[in-house]
Order: structure tokens, then sequence, then C-alpha cells
């Protein structure tokens, strides 16, 4: 019924005659996007026959603003969702909505919203259309800006997830003040300071769940479950230093195996910067921070928090064959990062100079020593490292060969544990090649080649679930992409498991774009696998099959 | 500027704190050793002259809901069964096609649930005989009159027997065991009420919804914890015990229409020895 009554008003106002701009002195934009896939069983790879023939994603975004004033709706239809989007999206109707204010010292948005406190540990309400990801908090968001450099917000609401609201009622507050723009001496100041500090609880029913250790009784669960962020974003010069720290009281749900175990969290980023020079350290420990407005929720939705990952997103695609999920019950890693220009004229550099990126990272499980099932404490964490989760080393050299021609080229090996994907077997050891070669054949025709290799210790075994996994074995992979003119695009590849693997995944795809529309048809076969964005990932089936995309707005 | 900053410092130096009392304070802290509870009713055992004819009894579980097209039919087997050794309860799935409809009483419980879980039940009509796991009976449960009848058979372990009496929202239950072959394995007993006659909606095989439909002997209440109640004995054959135990019933249950059923179970496996359904008696207050 809100809903009707939104959708009437925000008609009402934009009036009769609906063009882009120029509404009651406002303006309207927006964006459509729609996402077809079309696919038949390819045992080989493991794709199954689709019944419904064509499956769609769609979505229309439509923001209208008139001055401080702001209205947003969002269409979706999922008729049937995509492959690896859960059944439950099926459907189609209004999916978020909200009118907003935003002023010089207020800002407040009544309906759905996305907000972020910190880095997200305590709170992080978004959406990821790619993970199919939607956690919008529909209730009320104010902020208040009193003075510059300081930034008050609370947020009351329940969480979305497909169609419908998580019981969980979610409350939280913030407050973030800059100190160079508050204090007079230190306007002119080197030293960079923002200090922060946030706290968000959520409240759920109570409900029977029954004592691992002791059936005949329930679990007295905390209703009100809460966490604390600390802060503080310091720099000086070149050198910057962001830290955050949370805790989160006792939270049995499903995540953790309904243990009372305190979660707590830390995040160091130490970062220095100059012209031609980069370098990170970062560092993370996550003890049981799963973080959810309904406790009985396993799976990705309904999170109030997100931890980020300290792993590097690769893009190329043996790179981020085996992406890094966060491990939400416990983990503690390391990345460093180093960007380095060797100037043109220099030994390294040349004539043209030359692009050094090294990345390294490390993630290892917590050291933990079990006590007890639900309803205990659940376990104890020692100060040693538990089992290896993730490593990768990569090092990357792009150089310009002449104005028309630069290459990149990298080298990675990784370890990967299954563990994190909650799927069995040994450790993966892979080592990747790729080279990238991009041609600028002349003005708006360009062609680009990939060429990538993996090998690896793993094996595919379709008799043995240790083995089970289709992404095993080595395998290369070609890629041709041909640019034509500002409008057209062409490209074709190929992924073959060559040893101890299986699956061979072609693709060609072609592409047409005209100012703000895109058309993009492909044809092909998807491996299955594991869809990460930020340490949150999706699984992502094989298919066999037409996929084909449109994008516009206005 | 500086009443700026004095100012500024004020406000913060109250919404810092003010956040971390707002976390002490909307946080619920449990403290060890009370991370879980029993809230069943105690029961109070105490010895007894052993005086019972012992008579085995079988326990059917049956699970159901309102939008289970398929229920009716199961429902209408099962009333087949005139034997009054047939100790039956009827639980609302907690899920799917157990939602109530729009309007309509919600018969689910969370003793109901717990079981349900347990049985790890994702289809109803769904039903077992003794929470014996080596077989469920789905549909329409014809082939569960035989096994019944075939559990009827067998020597009862332990002769069960209760009485109920209520009022004024309460009811107390006596139940009174006799051994009549040695049984060492710890045992508990589960104190249950069911309700009859209820009318509410039903989904029916023709996918029509009869509004009038009558509900029997659905749970309303498991009045022991989920699992039922420790038995105070040593389990040797001949030995009597009495068990008094008391609990209050919410006020949308009807009493006049309920009666309390009790039943043993091994505390390891689950299995029902033996059970006993009985009607409440109303106590008449002294003027």
């Amino acid at each position: 019924m809100i809903k009707r009554i939104f959708t009437l008003a925000l008609l009402a106002a934009l009036g009769s005659t609906v063009s882009a701009q120029g509404l009651l002195g406002g303006h309207v934009t927006g964006n459509v996007q729609m996402d077809g896939q079309m696919s038949s069983a390819d045992s080989i790879i493991g794709a199954q026959d689709v019944p419904e023939k064509l499956l769609m994603n769609a979505r229309a975004d439509v923001l209208y603003t008139n001055g401080d004033f702001s209205a947003g709706l969002r269409f979706e239809l999922y008729q049937n969702p995509l492959l690896g989007f859960d059944a439950k999206y099926s459907g189609q109707g209004l999916a978020n909505y909200f009118v907003a204010y935003n002023g010089e010292k207020l800002s407040i948005t009544a309906g759905h919203f996305y907000e972020q406190f910190g880095s997200g540990m305590i709170l992080r309400a978004y959406e990821d259309r790619y993970l199919g990801l939607d956690n919008a908090l529909l209730g009320m968001n104010v902020q208040l800006r009193p003075v510059p450099g300081v930034t008050i917000k609370g947020v009351i609401g329940r969480q979305k997830i497909f169609w419908e609201y998580g019981e969980g009622l979610v409350r939280g507050i913030d407050g973030e003040v800059n100190l160079n723009s508050i204090l007079g001496f230190m306007k002119e100041s080197k030293f960079r300071t923002t200090l922060g500090a946030g706290f968000v609880s959520k409240y759920e029913d109570d409900e029977v769940i029954p004592s691992s250790a002791n059936p005949e009784m329930r679990l007295n669960l905390p209703l009100n479950v809460g966490a604390t962020s600390l802060r503080a974003d310091l720099g000086y010069g070149n050198w910057s230093l962001q830290t955050e720290y949370v805790m989160k009281g006792q939270d049995p749900n499903a995540i953790n195996g309904y243990v009372y175990h305190p979660g707590q969290a830390l995040l160091l980023n130490l970062i220095y910067s100059q012209r031609g020079f980069s370098a990170s350290v970062q560092a993370k420990r996550i003890d049981n921070m799963g973080f959810k407005s309904v406790r009985s929720q396993s799976g990705e939705m309904l999170y109030i928090n997100y931890l980020p990952a300290i792993t590097k997103n690769h893009t190329y695609a043996f790179l981020s064959m085996y992406p890094y999920a966060t491990q939400v019950n416990g983990e503690q890693g390391l990345q460093a990062d180093v960007m380095y220009k060797f100037k043109k004229g220099s030994f390294l550099g040349g004539e043209t100079g030359l692009d050094l990126h090294l990345n390294g990272s490390v993630v290892y499980g917590l050291d933990t020593t079990v006590t007890g099932g639900a309803g205990t404490e659940g376990y104890s964490v020692n100060s040693g490292l538990g089992e290896t989760l993730y490593g990768d080393v990569s090092v990357e050299i792009a150089k310009k060969l002449s104005k028309a021609v630069k290459y990149t080229v990298t080298y990675a090996y990784q370890v990967f544990n299954p563990v994190v994907e909650n799927e069995p077997g040994d450790l993966h050891h892979n080592h990747i090649v790729v080279a990238d070669v991009l041609w600028k054949v002349n003005k708006g025709h360009s062609l680009r080649f990939e060429a990538e290799w993996m090998g690896s210790d793993s094996h595919y075994d379709a008799n043995d679930p240790a083995h089970s996994d289709r992404r095993a074995g080595d395998w290369i992979m070609g890629l041709v992409e041909w640019n034509i003119g500002t409008h057209w695009f062409l490209s074709a590849s190929d992924q073959y498991a060559y040893n101890d693997g299986i699956g061979n995944y072609y693709n060609f795809t072609v592409g047409y774009t005209s100012g703000a529309t895109r058309l993009q048809v492909g044809y092909g076969k998807q491996r299955e696998g594991l869809l990460c964005i930020g340490g949150v990932c999706r699984l992502v089936p094989a298919s066999n099959g037409l996929t084909f995309s449109l994008t516009t707005s206005f | 500027m500086k009443k700026i900053f004095i100012g500024l410092m004020g406000l913060m130096g109250r919404v810092l704190p003010l956040s971390i009392i707002l976390g002490l304070w909307s946080c619920d802290k449990i403290e060890e050793g009370e991370y879980t509870v029993y809230d069943g009713a105690q029961v109070t055992w105490t010895t007894a002259a052993a005086s019972l004819t012992p008579v085995q009894r079988v326990y059917v579980e049956k699970f159901t809901g309102p939008r289970c097209s398929n229920c009716p039919t199961a429902d209408a087997t099962l009333s087949t069964i005139h034997d009054e050794r047939v100790v039956m309860v009827s639980i609302n799935h907690p899920t799917g096609q157990g939602m109530p409809y729009p309007g309509q009483p919600d018969m689910r419980t969370d003793g109901g649930t717990v079981w349900d879980k347990w049985y790890g039940i994702n289809s109803i009509p769904a039903a077992y005989i003794n929470r014996d796991l080596s077989q469920q009976y789905l549909g329409d449960m014809s082939n569960i009159i035989g096994d019944i009848n075939q559990a009827l058979t067998v020597q009862p372990v332990i002769a069960l027997e209760a009485s109920a009496y209520g009022g004024l929202g309460e009811v107390d239950v006596v139940i009174e065991m006799q051994f009549v072959k040695d049984y060492t394995q710890p045992l508990t007993v589960t104190v249950a009420l069911v309700e009859d006659s209820l009318v509410y909606c039903q989904l029916l095989p023709d996918n029509s919804i009869d509004s009038n439909y009558v509900h029997n002997h659905m749970l309303r209440k498991v009045a022991t914890g989920f699992w039922g109640a420790d038995v105070d004995a040593s389990g040797t054959a001949g030995e009597a015990l009495m068990g008094r135990v008391d609990f209050s019933v919410d006020s949308d249950v009807n009493l006049e229409k309920s009666h309390v059923v009790v039943f043993l179970s091994d505390k390891a496996t689950r299995k029902v020895l033996n059970c006993v359904q009985c009607n409440i008696i109303f106590e008449v207050e002294e003027k």
C-alpha cells in the first residue's frame, strides 16, 4: 500500500508529461539494464538445461531531483532469474523507492537507502547487481553536519531480502570529526586527522533453538546484539594510516554455529604515496564478525556489515579463477602492494618508461580451540596462525613499445584452500602467466591480444568429491578483441583445460555502442565458478548458449 | 571560533560516549552458565506402589498444515483408527504449507517447530510411529494402519498412565509409571497439550478452501522441555514412580476441548517406549 501511495505521489509530482528534464523545475535521470540468457545442457562443463529457454534480469532506475529534494524508484524484473541468481528473486515489481532532502546541514532519506559506517565492518547497506546482492535498509536515514568537518548519522530500518524484509530491526548511530576542519591550529597542518565512532544494534524476537550439548535445553538468546566501531584516519605528508577496530556482543547465529563467543576485528592500512611510487601494507584480523539482522539466515543475504577483503581483486581470467571469499568466522592476513614507474631514459625504463606493480597477500585462519557447540562459548582463540586459506604474489610489468603498442606481462603464484568455498580437497598451487598487448591500429581502431597460462597441481576427477572442482588442472587461454571505430567491437576467446582438467570454454561477443546505449550479444560456454567482489561471492553455474545485454541511461 | 570549537567538542564529547553507552545498553549480555535455559515445567518424582496393569500404546506424530492439499486425505486415513491405545498428535509444519491463511489461527508451536526440524520434514503430510526414524509415512498414509497395529502387539517395557486436572488456565498432571522389565537406559517424559475440534481454513485436494474444516489432535503446547524431562529412576523391573507436573495454558486454548498426552522416550535415541492420553478433569471451585 505504501509503495502504491509513493508511486502515485511521485507520478503526480512528475506531472503527466514525462521528459528527461524540466519537470516542475526539477530534473529526471535514469538508466535501464536488461540481461538475458539462453543455455542448454552440456555434461562436460556441467551446464544444465534451462526449462524456460530464456532467462532475464532487468531493472530501470528513475531519479527525480529538484533542488534539495530528490525521489527515486527502481523497477526490477527477474523472469526468471539468470543462472546463479537466487530463485527467490523470481518476479517483478518495485524494488526500491525513496524520498530525500539533502540540505547543507541536514539530510533525511525516507524509504530505501544505502549507508556505510567507516569501512563497513559494523554497517554497510549496499547493492551489487552482479552479485545479486541488495541489503538496502527500508526506514529512515538522518545525517547532521552542524559545522564543516563534523558528520553525525542515524539510521533505523529493516533489511531487504529478495522481495521481502528481514524480521530484524537495525538501528545505528555514527559520528565522524575531521580535526583539520574544526581546529584552527590544524587547518594548515601537515597532520591530517579524522576520528570516528559508531554503534549498530539489531533487535530480533526470541525463537527456539535447541542446545547441541543439552538438547532438552534451549538457547537463552540475546535479543539485542550490538557492534561498536572506533576508527582513525591519520595522515602526514605522503603517509597515511587508516585503522578501525570493531567489537560485537554475543551473537549466536547460524553462521557461527550459535556460539556465544563475542566478535572483534581490526583493520590497518598504511600507505605511502608520491609521484611515480606508492606502497601500502594492509593487515586484518577477524574473529566471529558475521553480523546479520536475522540470526537463522545463512548465505550472503541480510548481512548488516561488510568485511573488506585484503587480497588483490584480479581482473584477468586465470588470476581471478580462484577468488578469495572473506571468512567471517575468523581469518587474519596481510597484503603488501608496491607500484613504481621507471622514468623514461632510465636503465629499466628505456625510451618510453616502465610501470612495475608488485602485490602479495596471505590469509590464514585463526588458531582456535573448540570448547563446545551451540549454546556454549564455542571456542577460544590462540595467538598462533590457523590453516593457510589463501596466498598470492604477483608481478606486473607494463610498457609502451611505441605510441601504438603497449604490453602488460604478469606472473602470479597462488595458493588456494578449497575450504574457503566450503569444499573438500587439498591446497591448490597455481602458477599463472598473462601477456596482454594493445595495438592502436589507427584512430578509432584497436586490437587487443591476451594470452594466459595456468599450471596447477590440482586435478579433476568426476568420481572423487575431493577433486570435483572443474577449475582444476592446467589451462591455456587466448583472446582477441577488435574495437571498430567508436561503435562496434568484436571479441573471441577460448579457455582450454589441456592437462588434468576438463572443459573447453569458447566465447564470441559482438557489441554496439551509441551514445549512452550499449548492446552486447555473446555466444559460448561459461565456466562454473565463484564471482567475488570485495570478498563477497556468488556461485556462477556453468552455462552454454546465448547471452545478451542492453544498457542505456537518460 | 573558540565558542564553536568548545560547542563542538561538547557535542562530540556527548555523542561519542553516548554511542558507547547506547552500545552497552542496547546489547544484551548473557552470563556464562546461562547460555541455555530449560523453560519447560519441572516434574517432581516420588516412589509409588506397583499397581498398574501394563498396556502398550502407540504414539503417532503427524505433520500437517492448512495450505497442504493432501493433508485432509491423511486425516481421513488416520480417522479410521478408533483404538484408544493409539495416541495421535498433529503438528503444524512451521513454514510453506504450514503457514496460516490471513486472519486464521496460527497453530505453529515452538515445540512442534523443534520436532519438525529434528525430523527434517520437507514435505507434508508426514508421520512417524513412536519416533522411529526408519519409517516415514507420506501422502494418503495407507500403509500406516498396518504398522500401527503391528506396534500395538509389542509387549510393554514400562506401564504408563496419567490423569490431568484443570482450571483457571492451569493444568496439573499426575504421571504413574512402572517398569515391567529392566530398562536401565536414561529416560525422559514429555507432557504435551493437544486440542480437538478446532475449526479453521484448510486447503482440500481439489484446491478449494474449506473454512469449516475440523482439526483434531492439534499440538498446542509442550509443557515439559521439548525433549522431555529426565525420569529419576533406576529402571529395574517392578520399580514404580509417580511424577507431578503443572503448567499454565494460553488463553486461546480451549481446555474443555483439550487433552493431555504423556510419552516416555529413550533419552539417547528419542524412540517412544510407551504413551498415554487423558482428558482433563475440571475441579469444582469451593465457595
